[in-house]
């Protein structure tokens, strides 16, 4: 126990902590500058000196251990002479430009000169000069503000760990910088921009745009852009985001944001989103009123229904919609429309990854917290970058790294770079080689661990390839896996990371190796997920297969009380799988969809084929908030209300439940759920919700998952899986060792879609901010590569491929692309990679298995 | 007196393994490693020998916090950033007896059980990292330096880390920071360097000449080593005198020896027979003293008491003909233009002062400047991150102190008193 | 240009310490002595040869005084205008140069055969005024010294 006298007041401690925490736990309140909750200690601006009895110089607060007995003064007149002295030395040369400034109003060095003075400074010489920066699209920089204390710097490079600015030069010529002096080249996660005390780092977004002092109501969110699912504070004024900001230490990102989230917001308010309802009348979407929109649904989809039954409608969610959009949704094609054709991208990667490994290991197996990755000894990441799909849970894994633990990458991550202690990357195509001289290696090295007899005979079962092929394959030699192998070897707290490019050709055979794999390292699983509800989705049900909760409905007991309960009935049948669907829809199968937030013309494999087969439906209803690729073929677009426009949950991928709460009104889309229960209501199902909070409530009484969370449980801890209950693990602990899906063909160049940093799916591409970091496609490749096929760095070309779509753009030669694959964004207009692949439906699962084959790639005159 | 830091400096071919092995080099080496390390470490505590860098710590006792700390690897650095101004003693022995340094060190490194070493040599001294890496590679294939050394069966490797021009990593953290490849800017204490230095590892970071006194003691044993000089600061100490004397150079004297007796007597006194104004006794960053302060002995104990340092034994003579106001302004340039930036008294107030000096020095200063000036410099002192801004600060007060009529002239007059 | 040979000396640099990293200061150097100046692209080339961060690479570069990032002529005169040098007449020799070639402080001669660099104390305080010329101590100097030196650089 130590004691401490802080002002005349004794306060006691288990442990030592700093003399300024020992005071602000005290509520006494000590004036800082550069020290900032998170970041290294500093102890530059010595704005926090205090008085320690028998030291004999002033001491700062920020840095200096309490030790038992202590006496501390924090407010003598020495002490407020001296931080009077500090900010007069600051004000030497930062300008007293307040009115002009943006940070006027929250300027921390403005509050402290309020209240400690050096009301009048006696510099008399000319203040130092240096020109703002309008270098950079985003960021702002005004040196001539900086009071260096560096908590820009040491949040870039101790948290972030980017590490893409720095003070250069010293003394009073120390200036914040990247590297070019002027245009970041970083990862525009602005972070830097909350840490700032000053003016000196400014988003450009929202420059002059307002006063702090303008802002009437600040709402704390989600951010909609991924499965992170990251807490922050939009400012509102006037029915009007003026800026989104987080705040430190608050949700799960700890007051941290990537790119997308904190820049992305500015979708909300583009000119582009629909903001009325749109009919096809002579071959042209018209606008027309909400109630001709949803008649006509009604009308059309009555008429099919008692016409064909509901196997003829197909049904498409979106993981970017919430609980209560996705759910109300499902109740509509059981309840309305008698149909169980409910899927979504989600069948891409994370619903089958995850039935695969809760077929395994057990139920909510992949739920695990993203802070434990930070404290893991060993990460290894498979199928994608972490810091790009998920940026805030990407720097758990650097954090992980800074803290001493082997970090292995055996994908492209770039983003890695610098912490990982190993990265074999295998070719294209030869991942699976890759996991199986892992696994072998692994076993060698940590044995196995004898906990399922099951799993190891079917290790047992695995042809391994020998040293030979593996190089042939891969081009690792032996000893690259072998280094792996020996970084993994002693490691017990070790988390798995899997990305959605382990299907992409690899299939379930990919992820049977990562299993067992899992299974030898004894690790934590972690499924990236890109977009921000993908849990949620598999929660309420909307699967084709699957109850809300997760039950198999072909189980009639399970039904069965599931319709007692909840009073509407659901076909007995499982419903098809995505892309059973659009294979229906291609034979004439299916009649009617409607896709509910989503864009399948672009964003799924065999794009253009997809668009074919839509193409002939009878009838196309389309939810979005931009008149995308698919909305463009409907007969009917509802604009729907986006992420900062709504009330209601997302699930994010530590199967945590987190409200999102509305911040503006939609400029003119309503959200999910009012669509469809007005559909439905026409239809003559009726379904009385007031609110979203009406809808969690159906929800908990549908989902036994759910069932004992109330709506005040979800900002606390009862809300992370498993909810109170007693977490499940029904797994089997048995394998199989998977058939091949699809014929491999072809070891040359293939074509991937990139997962970039600054755009995620099809419909950041209408955020300004993020399209002025990148507002380009480019093709990725390997100066090898490059070189093999003669192209050069921004060459124009065109990528054909065996099925005959082609895009065309430029290409951008990097050796951060190791696996000599391709690598596109399928983000922007006019430029969809998915059209150049085709795929395989792997039956277990439903997944699309891709067909890579070999792609031409000319330059383009 | 007998030399013994500076009895090879004056043979040209010193910095030859032979020759200094001929005048009983490698000596103190050779009984080091019959002696367990622990024995050293008692020795060099008893010899009462204090660092030679400045601030005049007790070698022994750093040696002892380092020894007792259990986590190996640890690192021993030699700081040879001689940057104090004023200062030239290291220079002396890095360039004319790298050996002795290279044998301290060694011995050194037994003592602490230290396997990596490096000298931080300032870059401004291009000469000596020739010598120096010369001596290295002589005492490697001697078997004075890497695996097994003397037979021994210790090993200890020795290299030279080459600064890039910042006064600031004469700064113990500073340099080490330096020497991980970072901006030298100063560490955060506690942790101290003993515990947790280079690399996060025990590191022990010693000047040259403390380092070049390390044979010597295990040589004549702490006994007889600890009657050189001042008792309370035993040793020979090497005084490094500049400016208006008859023979400015490099002294080594018993530790202690009057100021007064160094200019006049050892120095042959004021240069051209002028008068006596000033000295700063320890290097810039020490405070200045007038005429009638010049009789105290110059070591860690006795220099205080007369209101300066020892410092780096600098001794500045400045006689009648020295405008001291421009003395101050370029002091004070030296220590703007040498702030890390760390902290904001050091950053922005060595700035102000400079801005104030040169006004005052260019006729343009103003009633109340003095005044200003002592405001501002006590607004620094006490409150930086380490110990720079406090020598700016001192010295500029101690300036005043004494010398305030040459300031008031210049501003009443604006012009110098002196020129 | 970063020659391979520059390049292997730095790589052996590496072996001296613990952390790659700390190599830097070695390698920002090996390319001033032979390239005389560190432009943009040597410090990227440093970024990537001891994998740290660009940004990183200039903090350092940019901290220590005797880094150049301007080309600098054939010949580097560092004169000591400290105090020892200062008091024994150092601003007259600096005003001399800034005269006899045209060049100010950090400036370099058109022809390139000088620049003229104000340096803090060299160590040279009991010989003073003293410069370096390049990696050559000079000391003892007065007007006719210096310029007598001089001529020996082309």
């Amino acid at each position: 126990m130590i004691t401490v006298t802080i002002n005349d007041r004794e306060i006691k401690f288990d442990k030592a902590v700093t003399i300024l925490e020992a005071a602000r736990s005290g509520g006494i309140k000590i004036p800082t500058l550069c020290f900032f909750e998170g970041l290294e200690k500093f102890g530059g601006c010595r704005l926090c000196l205090v008085e320690v009895e028998k030291l004999p110089r002033l001491q700062t607060a920020c840095t200096v251990m309490v030790t038992d007995g202590m006496v501390v003064r924090t407010e003598t007149d020495a002490i407020i002479r001296a931080r009077k002295a500090m900010l007069e030395f600051l004000l030497i040369n930062h300008p007293l430009d307040c009115p002009y400034c943006d940070k006027s109003g929250e300027c921390e060095l403005q509050d402290l000169v309020a209240q400690y003075g050096a009301e009048e400074g006696r510099f008399a010489e000319g203040k130092r000069r240096h020109p703002e920066s309008f270098d950079d699209p985003i960021i702002v920089r005004n040196m001539e503000r900086c009071v260096t204390c560096t908590r820009c710097v040491r949040m870039c490079d101790g948290v972030q760990r980017a590490s893409a600015i720095t003070v250069t030069g010293r003394g009073d010529h120390s200036f914040v910088e990247p590297f070019s002096g002027g245009r970041y080249d970083c990862e525009y996660c602005g972070n830097c921009l909350t840490v700032c005390p000053v003016g000196a780092i400014m988003s450009r977004l929202h420059r002059h745009s307002y006063r702090a002092w303008f802002v009437e109501d600040e709402i704390e969110t989600l951010c909609g852009f991924c499965g992170v699912g990251c807490s922050m504070i939009l400012q509102m004024r006037e029915n009007t985001i003026l800026r989104a900001i987080p705040r430190m230490g608050m949700g799960i990102n700890k007051g941290l944001l990537c790119a997308r989230g904190r820049f992305g917001y500015d979708i909300i308010e583009s000119n582009r989103r629909l903001t009325t309802p749109l009919v096809r009348k002579n071959g042209e979407l018209k606008a027309v009123s909400w109630a001709e929109a949803l008649g006509l649904v009604a009308e059309k989809f009555s008429e099919i229904k008692e016409q064909d039954g509901g196997e003829k409608f197909a049904g498409i969610v979106s993981p970017e919609l919430t609980n209560e959009d996705n759910y109300v949704f499902q109740r509509f094609f059981r309840e309305t429309l008698f149909s169980n054709n409910i899927d979504s991208i989600i069948r891409m990667f994370y619903a089958p990854a995850q039935a695969y490994f809760e077929g395994i290991f057990g139920q909510g197996i992949t739920a695990n917290l993203i802070s434990g990755i930070g404290k893991s000894d060993a990460v290894v990441v498979a199928g994608g970058d972490p810091t790009k799909i998920n940026p805030v849970l990407g720097l758990q894994v650097r954090a992980a790294s800074g803290n001493g633990a082997k970090v292995v990458s055996l994908s492209n991550a770039a983003g890695l770079k610098r912490f990982a202690s190993s990265e074999p990357v295998a070719r294209s195509g030869s991942e699976n080689f890759l996991y199986s001289a892992l696994l072998k290696a692994l076993i060698d090295t940590r044995g196995l661990p004898g906990r399922s007899g099951s799993i190891e005979q079917e290790i047992g079962n695995i042809k391994w390839p020998n040293d030979e092929e593996i190089t042939q394959r891969t081009g690792l030699r032996k000893s690259d896996i072998e280094k792996v192998a020996e970084d993994l070897k002693d490691p017990k707290n070790i988390s798995v990371i899997i990305g959605p490019d382990i299907m992409i050709n690899n299939g379930l055979m990919g992820l049977f190796l990562i299993a067992a794999i899992i299974y030898v390292l004894d690790a934590r699983i972690y499924l990236l997920s890109e977009r921000p509800n993908e849990q949620g989705v598999i929660d309420t049900g909307c699967m084709p297969d699957t109850l809300p909760g997760g039950r198999p409905l072909e189980i009639s007991s399970f039904r069965e009380k599931f319709e007692q309960e909840m009073g509407y009935g659901v076909p007995g049948q499982k419903g098809l799988t995505l892309f059973e669907m659009f294979e229906a829809i291609g034979k004439g199968d299916i009649k009617a969809a409607y896709v509910m937030g989503d864009n399948p013309v672009f964003n799924l494999p065999a794009a253009d084929r997809i668009r074919e087969a839509m193409s002939g439906l009878d009838f196309l209803v389309v939810q979005d908030a931009f008149l995308s690729e698919t909305a463009k073929m409907a007969d009917v677009v509802l604009p729907a209300a986006l992420w900062a426009e709504k009330d209601g949950t997302y699930v994010n991928l530590e199967r945590r439940i987190q409200r999102l709460h509305r911040a503006k009104k939609s400029v003119g889309g309503l959200e999910g759920w009012q669509i469809i229960a007005g559909i439905s209501g026409l239809m003559g199902s009726r379904m009385e919700y007031n609110s979203a909070r009406d809808i969690w409530e159906e929800i908990t009484r549908a989902s036994h998952l759910y069932g004992s969370v109330s709506y005040e449980d979800l900002a606390t801890d009862k809300s992370l899986w498993p909810y109170k209950g007693e977490p499940l693990r029904s797994g089997k602990w048995e394998i199989k060792i998977p058939e091949e899906v699809v014929e491999k063909t072809g070891h040359g160049c293939h074509v991937y879609p990139d997962r970039l940093l600054f755009h995620s799916g099809s419909f950041s591409r209408y955020s300004p901010a993020l399209n002025s970091i990148q507002a380009e496609p480019y093709a990725v490749m390997h100066p090898d590569t490059a070189k093999s096929i003669d192209i050069k760095d921004g060459d124009r070309i065109k990528i054909a491929a065996a099925n005959g779509w082609s895009i065309e753009l430029v290409s951008k030669v990097d050796n951060e692309i190791r696996d000599f694959s391709v690598r596109v964004p399928n983000v922007f207009e006019g430029v969809c990679v998915m059209s150049l692949v085709d795929y395989g439906i792997e039956p277990g699962t439903g997944a699309p298995v891709w067909k890579l084959s070999d792609i031409k790639i000319e330059k383009v005159q | 007196m007998q030399k013994f830091l500076l009895k090879n400096v004056d043979n040209p071919r010193s910095t030859d393994i032979r020759e200094y092995r001929k005048s009983g080099g490698y000596k103190g080496l050779k009984k080091a490693v019959e002696m367990e390390p622990g024995k050293i470490v008692d020795e060099v505590k008893k010899s009462g020998l204090r660092g030679r860098g400045g601030a005049g710590f007790p070698t022994g006792m750093k040696w002892d916090f380092a020894s007792r700390d259990p986590n190996f690897p640890k690192y021993l650095i030699c700081n040879a950033d001689e940057g104090e101004p004023g200062t030239f003693k290291d220079r002396h022995i890095l360039e004319r007896d790298p050996h002795l340094l290279i044998e301290g060190m060694v011995i050194a490194a037994r003592a602490l059980k230290v396997g990596r070493g490096y000298i931080y040599l300032r870059a401004e001294y291009p000469a000596a990292e020739v010598i120096l890496d010369k001596a290295i590679d002589q005492a490697y294939k001697e078997g004075l330096l890497g695996e097994n050394i003397t037979g021994k069966g210790f090993k200890f490797d020795l290299s030279v880390h080459r600064g890039a021009g910042a006064y600031i990593c004469g700064e113990e953290t500073a340099l080490i920071e330096s020497i991980e490849g970072k901006r030298g800017q100063p560490r955060l204490k506690p942790p101290f360097p003993v515990n947790v230095g280079a690399w996060g590892k025990p590191t022990i970071v010693n000047n040259v000449e403390t380092f070049s006194n390390l044979p010597l003691i295990i040589e004549i044993g702490p006994e007889e080593y600890s009657k050189i000089g001042n008792p309370d600061c035993p040793g020979p100490k090497l005084y490094c005198v500049s400016g208006f004397v008859e023979k400015p150079g490099v002294y080594e004297l018993p530790m202690g020896t009057i100021l007064r007796d160094i200019i006049y007597k050892h120095c042959g006194g004021i240069k051209g027979g002028g008068k006596l104004k000033a000295v700063i006794p320890g290097g810039i960053s020490t405070p200045i003293l007038p005429p009638d302060k010049i009789d105290c002995q110059m070591d860690f104990v006795n220099l205080p008491k007369a209101g300066s340092m020892l410092g780096s034994g600098a001794v500045m003579v400045f006689d009648e003909s020295v405008c001291l106001v421009s003395v101050c302004m370029r002091a004070m340039q030296f220590f703007e233009h040498e702030s890390c930036g760390k902290c904001t008294p050091c950053r922005e107030g060595t700035g102000w002062l400079s801005n104030i000096l040169e006004r005052i020095e260019n006729g343009m200063g103003r009633n109340g400047d003095i005044e200003l000036l002592l405001e501002v410099a006590s607004n620094i002192s006490g409150k930086t991150f380490c110990p720079l801004g406090d020598g700016a600060a001192g010295m500029l007060l101690s300036f005043i102190k004494y010398f305030s009529d040459e300031f008031d002239h210049h501003i009443e007059n604006r012009k110098c008193m002196v020129n | 240009m970063i020659t391979e040979e520059i390049i292997k000396k730095i790589q052996q640099k590496k072996g001296d310490y613990p952390v790659f990293r700390s190599a830097i200061m070695s390698a920002l150097h090996e390319i001033q002595n032979t390239e005389g100046w560190l432009s943009q692209e040597s410090l990227y080339k440093v970024s990537g040869m001891l994998n740290i961060p660009p940004a990183t690479v200039k903090g350092v570069a940019t901290f220590y005084h005797m880094y150049r990032h301007v080309p600098m002529g054939r010949n580097i005169i560092q004169i000591c205008t400290n105090v020892a040098c200062m008091i024994m007449g150092a601003e007259k020799l600096v005003d001399l140069l800034k005269r006899e070639f045209g060049i100010e402080a950090g400036g370099t001669t058109g022809d390139k055969r000088f620049s003229l660099v104000i340096m803090e104390c060299i160590g040279a305080c009991g010989t003073a005024p003293a410069m370096l010329v390049n990696d050559d101590f000079h000391d003892n100097l007065d007007e006719k010294r210096v310029m007598d030196i001089l001529n020996g650089y082309k």
